[in-house]
């Protein structure tokens, strides 16, 4: 059994300093690996993000972020990145890292992700530049996630985690108002966690929803935004599914 | 009928009236110092309610004086509340 400890939306800015460090600092007795579902900051600035490398460096556990919109609001993500790196924190956009737990090999894929909405109520790739921009932007990211999983399958990982801000699923948002679903996820992201196979899929941003949704593959999808899930962090226990053997 | 620029039984002008006070505070939380775009505020009635989850209390206390800045005059009910930020005391089995 694995146990991923997981947290989004923690919008730390100048005085968040220590908020949940003495919580963190009990996660090598419950958990295996730490997952940030982005929104770590609250402006994106390089000052907030040195208070969340302070808060997560040295925690005893593995930990790996994906960055969220507020990350990205004074258009200095990549430092942002830097700093959290710098930290000890994988921190992936399209990108997967694994985590050894014991024998078994954690794969963690992870991007933003974007908006754009679901399934028969989303945005289409037409009209005005931006529009259309607003689309490949969104569908980048969703290919950039099933590559990512897609990599860790190859790599025969024994179990696989999509980390994304933004939600694959309308399920979790349930709390939020329905005219803004468009602004809070995408189907492409659970299209691609869906194709791409994973064994659970984490994400934040919505602080109305609610934790608990599913893909249209089958696929656990949980809203861990800081406010949805009321503590400093949830732990999930993921089983490890047998080796298969040969021969 | 009304038209644009109509002013209401106040005499205050068309940008005054309650809805777009609540849609403008909505833009200075969100455009702010604070960042602030999970806090939901909702006209009900004559009043406004301010609900959602905040990061600090001092997070709680620039929304308040924030709010009062902007909806100066009218009857407001804020329920903010600080997240939690304890360890959890159970974990999912996803078995």
């Amino acid at each position: 059994m694995i146990r991923i400890a997981a947290v989004g939306d923690i919008h730390m800015g100048s005085d968040s300093q220590g908020l949940l460090r003495p919580a963190f600092d009990t996660l090598p007795d419950c958990a295996d690996v730490l997952l940030l579902a982005g929104d770590l900051t609250r402006h994106g600035t390089p000052q907030e993000a040195r208070v969340v490398a302070r808060e997560v460096e040295g925690l005893g556990v593995p930990v790996v972020a994906v960055l969220g919109n507020h990350d990205h609001h004074d258009e200095r993500p990549d430092e942002v990145t830097a700093i959290l790196q710098d930290a000890g924190a994988r921190v992936l956009e399209g990108q997967a890292t694994v985590v050894s737990v014991g024998e078994a090999r954690v794969g963690v894929a992870g991007t933003k992700g974007f908006g754009g909405g679901f399934v028969g109520r989303s945005a289409g790739e037409f009209g005005e530049p931006l529009m259309k921009e607003f689309v490949r932007y969104s569908r980048r990211l969703a290919d950039g996630l099933r590559a990512a999983l897609e990599r860790l399958e190859a790599e025969g990982c024994d179990v696989r985690v999509a980390l994304t801000h933004f939600s694959p699923v309308p399920e979790t948002l349930a709390g939020e108002p329905l005219e803004i679903y468009p602004f809070l996820g995408s189907y492409l992201l659970a299209e691609a966690i869906d194709t791409a196979g994973a064994d659970l899929a984490v994400h934040g941003h919505a602080h109305a929803g609610t934790e608990h949704g599913m893909t249209s593959g089958g696929v656990r999808v949980r809203n861990v935004a800081q406010p949805v899930i009321g503590r400093a962090f949830h732990v999930y226990h993921v089983p490890v599914p047998e080796r298969l053997t040969t021969g | 009928m009304t038209h644009p620029g109509d002013r209401g039984a106040s005499g205050a002008p068309g940008a005054q009236h309650l809805d777009y006070r609540v849609a403008h505070l909505r833009d200075r939380l969100a455009g702010g110092p604070l960042g602030e775009l999970g806090v939901r505020v909702e006209a009900r009635g004559d009043a406004v309610l301010v609900t959602g989850c905040v990061p600090s209390t001092r997070c709680r206390d620039d929304i308040r004086r924030i709010v009062r800045e902007e909806l100066a005059g009218l009857v407001v009910h804020c329920d903010l509340v600080v997240t939690d930020t304890s360890s959890p005391d159970h974990a999912e089995d996803l078995t």
